[in-house]
């Protein structure tokens, strides 16, 4: 991190750590999540130099909740998590909203249209009036940066926490960054001062705190009437676009390609909204576009004041089928749309070149995200797969890596909700179901949101085996040390819990414990240990490939290749076969199995796995 | 008079460098005053799967993404990239793609299906990109990076090749600091060289028909 003041070339994330630096945070707990999780590891990688204190958190709500703890003392705190995150925390954060905070606290929500890397296009702006809490959106990295100084202020000034609500292509768009000043001040624990029950809601405290918190947001949203982060662009048109978030950057663009000026109203403060404003926005108008990815939720309130403000105007959103409540919008996309509305022709003809171009990709193989090179996942569904050869079961899977299973070219796997849903869904379908149920859950999903279905799973008896994919780290957003790892945040000591023994005191005895890599061996046990009665236990426990590459780098450790040797390869492709991996290809030439020098990571599965033992270490080359 | 605007789109599979090769062209762009803003994939795709970052330099530029037809360029660390993402290329625009081919694990499953099946060529990307422009340099970037003695520089390859074309609107200097600020210390030089040679390969294949810097 710079001094500033400076410019720099940083991504959204980066800008908001700025932003909450710039703004002094001292408490900051995060679970990591795309498209969220730069945001941690940005946090997690300065925090040795900076002295705030930071956790990457078991799940969400504890990170929130934390946030809040330090936030009642009157520190200044930060979360982020994708919105499928906040429905977790979310129970605390409806309470938290009436007990209020005293030291400024931001919490970053990130939504996902597109479902780029989430199991819904879930729309988090509900969470704002839902739970009466302000709601702030940035479109661009710079506008972030200042954004997060502004609600920590608004945060403090008004008791209240604050979610900034970002989008995966506001969080993943990088730009030039304003660098101001670091002005930090010493970390110092503060005195707790505060009344008996200060933050206790319930019954009767609840029914005052709600009054209260009426109150808070009809004096933020007259705040928020003047406030500059509305951004008005008034011309002499009279067709207005109404838009905040991604939706902005890609309605100056439209405006630009159209070669149109329309007026734009740019709203920052999505909750409460600045009704009058808007108002006043929409009164010189004849006809407004309502540019917002997800719900209708900007398009349902200017209608509604509309009503009184400007009752002939036309409004055009997703209600009259010029924009979709599916998928992310980008520049062709509003660009057509605005065109719809006024009624002319776009100047490029966009389904013209996207049907010329899908003519061109006749033929082209499709490159879903797969297990990479030494994956632990692939061997262990390779063994799973073997294991249960003739076994009908339903797989109840869960998030993470592994959910790639379901994807080509494996096929495998029958369902999948949310973090930890493996084991209650498993729960239902051992009831319901006539086939074995084995649920699968990566180690920090289980720390997440997997505890509690498997102390139900014990409880009751259910005839379930779990199976535990130990990587020892949460490897899909990039390798954070969970639960299970002697380390945290900026690489503070930490203490490591341990699976089995965790589980044998919840009351399993049952565990079988495998090496995936030793793929042959682990077939067995695995198949032994899925056809005992459940509950029980099978982990399959190797480091993600990654996280152990980036450690034997460290450690200055060289990392192999193999080959094959073609003199006894016979082609039973068994190194291809529900293996499938990227370093493994086919040589048009003579139709044997070519392992590229450049991908392979010589986990050694492969080798293990052709009955041949024509997969050799590449030596001297 | 601001810079010219200038898009591109960036493309290649998932561990072969693209994000850092977006913060050495954007960390230059603010260096030399030039606004830039991306586009970029994290998480979940990149698993060995497509991803892409969309590259736009220009003072007016409020969108991240290209629209369909708007790149001025494709740089492709993968050439059946390239062809994946040929919509957003404008009509006559250049395409810079590496010569090398990683085969997709459902291309693979289905060649074990299948004995009479061939991988889809670099060659046959060209032939079909080249019915949309006739500005393409395909690039031996594993190769060039070897030579210049680390094979993981083939992406700052693929960044010299770019940085021939005169409408690149990035000096060459404000490229190299970036480069030198953005890698391991030890790994300097090596990026620097394998920088030079692509910028040479990209001049002797593009720049008979594309304007290249003096």
């Amino acid at each position: 991190m710079k001094e500033g003041p400076g410019k720099a070339f940083l991504l959204c994330n980066e800008a908001i750590v700025r932003g909450a630096l710039e703004s002094d945070v001292k408490m900051v707990s995060c679970y990591p999540g795309s498209p969220t999780t730069e945001i941690l590891d940005t946090f997690s990688e300065i925090s040795p130099k900076f002295d705030f204190q930071m956790e990457i958190s078991a799940n969400e709500k504890v990170a929130l909740e934390t946030c809040a703890g330090a936030s009642m003392v009157g520190l200044r705190s930060m979360s982020s998590m994708k919105s499928v995150g906040m429905n977790v925390a979310s129970d605390s954060l409806f309470s938290l909203s009436y007990t209020g905070i005293k030291g400024g606290m931001v919490v970053v929500v990130a939504d996902d249209p597109h479902a780029h890397s989430s199991q819904t296009e879930q729309d988090g702006r509900p969470f704002g009036p839902g739970a009466y809490v302000p709601l702030l959106e940035p479109s661009y990295p710079e506008e972030a940066r200042r954004m997060t100084k502004r609600a920590f202020e608004l945060s403090e000034r008004h008791g209240t926490p604050v979610i900034m609500r970002t989008t995966t292509r506001v969080n993943h768009q990088s730009g030039i960054v304003q660098l101001d000043n670091l002005q930090r001040t010493p970390f110092k624990k503060l005195s707790w001062g505060h009344p008996p029950g200060r933050f206790v809601t319930v019954a009767d405290s609840a029914r005052k705190f709600k009054a209260a918190l009426l109150e808070r947001t009809a004096r933020i949203q007259k705040e928020f009437e003047s406030s500059d982060m509305n951004v008005v662009k008034s011309t002499d048109s009279d067709l207005g676009i109404v838009t905040c978030g991604a939706g902005y950057n890609y309605s100056v663009d439209a405006g630009r390609i159209l070669g149109i000026n329309p007026s734009i109203l740019k709203l920052g403060t999505t909750y409460p909204l600045p009704k009058k404003l808007i108002a006043e926005f929409i009164s010189k108008l004849k006809t407004v576009v309502i540019v917002e990815e997800l719900q209708p939720y900007l398009e349902l309130n200017v209608t509604a004041i509309a009503k009184d403000a400007n009752p002939a105007l036309k409004i055009y959103g997703k209600w009259t089928g010029h924009f979709s409540e599916s998928l992310e919008y980008n520049p062709n996309i509003v660009v057509d749309a605005m065109a719809g509305v006024l009624g002319r022709k776009a100047p490029v003809d966009y389904a013209a070149i996207l049907t010329k171009a899908a003519e061109l990709k006749k033929g082209l193989p499709d490159r879903p995200p797969t297990f990479c090179p030494g994956c632990p996942h692939r061997a262990t569904l390779h063994a799973v797969l073997e294991a249960t050869k003739g076994m009908k079961h339903i797989l109840s899977t869960d998030i993470g890596c592994y959910s790639m299973s379901f994807l080509q070219p494996l096929e495998y796997g029958d369902s999948l909700l949310s973090m930890g849903a493996c084991l209650g869904v498993a729960t239902g379908m051992q009831y319901a179901a006539e086939e074995k149920v084995i649920a699968m859950i990566g180690d920090s999903t289980f720390w997440h949101a997997g505890l509690p279905g498997l102390v139900n799973a014990i409880h009751h008896n259910d005839n379930l085996t779990l199976i535990i994919l130990d990587n020892e780290v949460t490897a899909m957003t990039g390798q954070q040390p969970d639960p299970g790892r002697d380390y945290n945040a900026g690489g503070r000591p930490a203490k490591p819990l341990i699976l089995e023994n965790v589980i044998k005191a919840m009351g399993i005895d049952d565990i079988t414990i495998v090496d995936p890599y030793q793929v042959r061996k682990a077939v067995g046990p695995i198949r032994e240990s899925l056809t005992r009665k459940g509950p029980n236990v099978i982990i399959s426990r190797r480091a993600c490939a990654l996280y152990a590459d980036r450690n034997k780098r460290r450690r200055g450790e060289v990392i192999g290749t193999n080959k094959v040797d073609k003199d006894v390869c016979k082609r039973p492709y068994t190194c291809i076969r529900s293996f499938h991996c990227p370093a493994i290809s086919i040589d048009d030439a003579d139709r044997k199995a070519y392992i590229s020098k450049e991908l392979c990571d010589r986990c050694d599965v492969c080798a293990k796995l052709c009955p041949y033992g024509s997969i050799k270490p590449r030596e001297g080359e | 008079m601001p810079a010219k605007e200038f898009s591109i789109y960036m493309t290649g599979v998932g561990g072969q460098g693209l994000v850092l090769l977006s913060n050495v062209m954007g960390s230059a762009c603010a260096a030399a005053g030039v606004r830039a803003l991306t586009g970029e994939q994290h998480g979940l795709s990149q698993r060995s799967g497509s991803i892409n970052v969309h590259m736009r330099i220009g003072e007016d530029i409020q969108s991240p993404l290209i629209p369909v037809g708007g790149a001025d360029a494709i740089l492709a660390l993968e050439a059946l990239e390239a062809l994946r993402y040929v919509e957003y290329l404008k009509p006559g625009g250049v395409v810079l793609m590496n010569s090398r081919v990683q085969h997709p694990v459902v291309e693979t499953k289905e060649h074990v299906r299948d004995k009479t099946a061939k991988y889809m060529s670099a060659e046959t990307v060209r032939s079909r990109m080249a019915e949309v422009t006739d500005k393409i340099a395909v690039i031996d970037a594993l190769g060039i990076a070897n030579k210049a003695g680390n094979p993981l520089t083939e992406n700052v390859v693929m960044l010299g090749a770019i940085a021939t074309l005169e409408d690149f609107p990035v000096p060459i200097e404000s490229l190299k600091q970036s480069i030198a600020a953005n890698v391991p210390a030890k790994a300097v030089d090596v990026n620097l060289r394998a920088f030079d040679m692509g910028m040479q390969a990209a001049r002797d294949m593009l720049c008979n028909i594309v304007k290249c810097r003096e």
